[in-house]
């Protein structure tokens, strides 16, 4: 199992990813070694949305990474422990990109459009991510169930910030749980999507998503607006 | 837990087991078939009693919130660890909220928003319900949860009613409950 397979005869391999020159190329070592690390995250990313995770083998994993069995072994000590280093460089990314969309507009319920959209964006160019992260993640152990359900609950401060300046009336029908439940229902909506394969259906989502979660802060009318704005 | 852990405590032969199912994953979906079957019935029975859908609607979830704190540790397995069993099983808790999207989308023949509401809202509101009660599994709060009632009548019926009215349905009552919950413990 040392020699990786040659990724012209592997029709899955991502391409964005090309094997690095064999032989002597001259790359720092540290280079090599993160390349390598990098390439089994996809690998493994693309094992799963093959395979599932219980039917993933190390082998699928060094197949999809063009790398051998004994360099899987110098970077992780298990499958499980290749699938959490995955997990946390996808949600690494989504944070970023929705934090970045966030940060960009003004406005509270702008900003909220922005950063579901960029989730949306996400997900859909990244069908393997999208399972892996949404799907998968919860049958891979209780370590990344546990990182899933810290990742979503890391939502709830991006609404939360819209109850600032809100009237007392707004302020008295929004309660303790309200975030959590918006972020539930949105997450739900999201990842059953995925889990069905419908990638198509999730950017046609964000009207949907925005409307239902700024109608608490806004009003359903107001919300209805920002959600349909072009 | 292993296919031996469960016929000691069904105090069932190994035998047994294999002859109602072929792996604990198998028993393991229908006990979360069963519990997801019986939690919808109690809803759909408690919601009948009452013609107003509002209501309809506070008392469905006050019977799902009821079962869950009666039965946390079935409902933590058909809720949460269920969920880490397959992808079979996790399909098959999407498919049981699809259930109680139904029972929602009532809320639309009396809501003046009806035309207005998204189509994917009743999915929304199952979905943030679910969760709040899956957060609160994961979390061995479960014995509270029928506190959350009130929150989470409105956070259902704003939507459709406007926050006011769903304010009020969602507070109603309470003193009624807490009330009885207080006969319940002092006889």
């Amino acid at each position: 199992m040392s020699d990786p397979v040659n990724p012209v005869e592997s029709p899955e391999f991502p391409p964005e990813l090309a094997r690095l020159p064999p032989g002597r190329h001259g790359l720092p070592r540290e280079f090599v070694a993160h390349n390598q690390r990098e390439r089994l995250i996809a690998g493994l990313a693309e094992a799963v949305a093959e395979n599932g995770y219980a039917g993933t083998t190390i082998a699928h994993i060094t197949r999809h990474a063009a790398v051998s069995r004994r360099t899987f072994y110098e970077h992780f000590s298990s499958k499980d422990e290749c699938f959490v280093a995955a997990y946390d460089t996808v949600m690494i990314e989504l944070r970023k990109r929705v934090g970045e969309a966030f940060e960009q507009e003004e406005e509270w319920p702008q900003a909220i459009r922005a950063g579901i959209a960029a989730m949306l964006e996400f997900l859909t160019a990244e069908p393997s991510l999208a399972r892996l992260s949404m799907v998968e993640a919860l049958v891979a152990g209780p370590v990344v169930v546990e990182r899933y359900d810290a990742a979503i609950q890391s939502l709830v401060p991006y609404f939360e910030a819209g109850r600032k300046g809100r009237s007392k009336e707004i302020l008295a029908g929004l309660s303790a749980t309200t975030e959590e439940a918006l972020v539930g229902g949105m997450v739900s909506l999201i990842s059953r999507r995925i889990f069905a394969d419908r990638l198509d259906e999730l950017e046609p989502l964000l009207p949907d998503l925005v409307e239902f979660t700024l109608t608490p802060y806004l009003g359903s009318a107001e919300a209805a607006k920002v959600a349909r704005a072009s | 837990m292993t296919v031996a852990d469960i016929v000691k405590r069904a105090g069932i032969a190994r035998k047994t087991f294999y002859e109602n199912f072929t792996s604990k994953e198998e028993c393991f979906l229908a006990a979360q078939e069963y519990a997801m079957e019986t939690a919808l019935e109690r809803v759909v029975a408690a919601a009948g009693s009452d013609v107003s859908w509002p209501r309809r609607v506070r008392a469905g979830l006050a019977a799902f919130l009821e079962y869950v704190a009666e039965e946390p540790a079935l409902a933590k397995t058909c809720m949460v660890e269920a969920l880490a069993v397959s992808p079979t099983s996790i399909g098959y808790y999407e498919e049981s909220q699809q259930s109680f999207v139904s029972l929602f989308r009532l809320g639309r023949d009396v809501s003046p928003r009806a035309k207005a509401l998204p189509e994917t809202l009743e999915e929304a509101i199952v979905g943030g319900v679910f969760w709040i009660v899956y957060q609160r599994l994961v979390a061995a709060e479960a014995e509270t949860i029928t506190e959350l009632l009130p929150e989470l009548v409105e956070f259902a019926l704003t939507p459709y009613l406007g926050a006011e009215a769903a304010r009020e349905i969602g507070a109603a009552d309470v003193k009624g409950e807490s009330g009885r919950k207080l006969k319940k413990l002092a006889n």
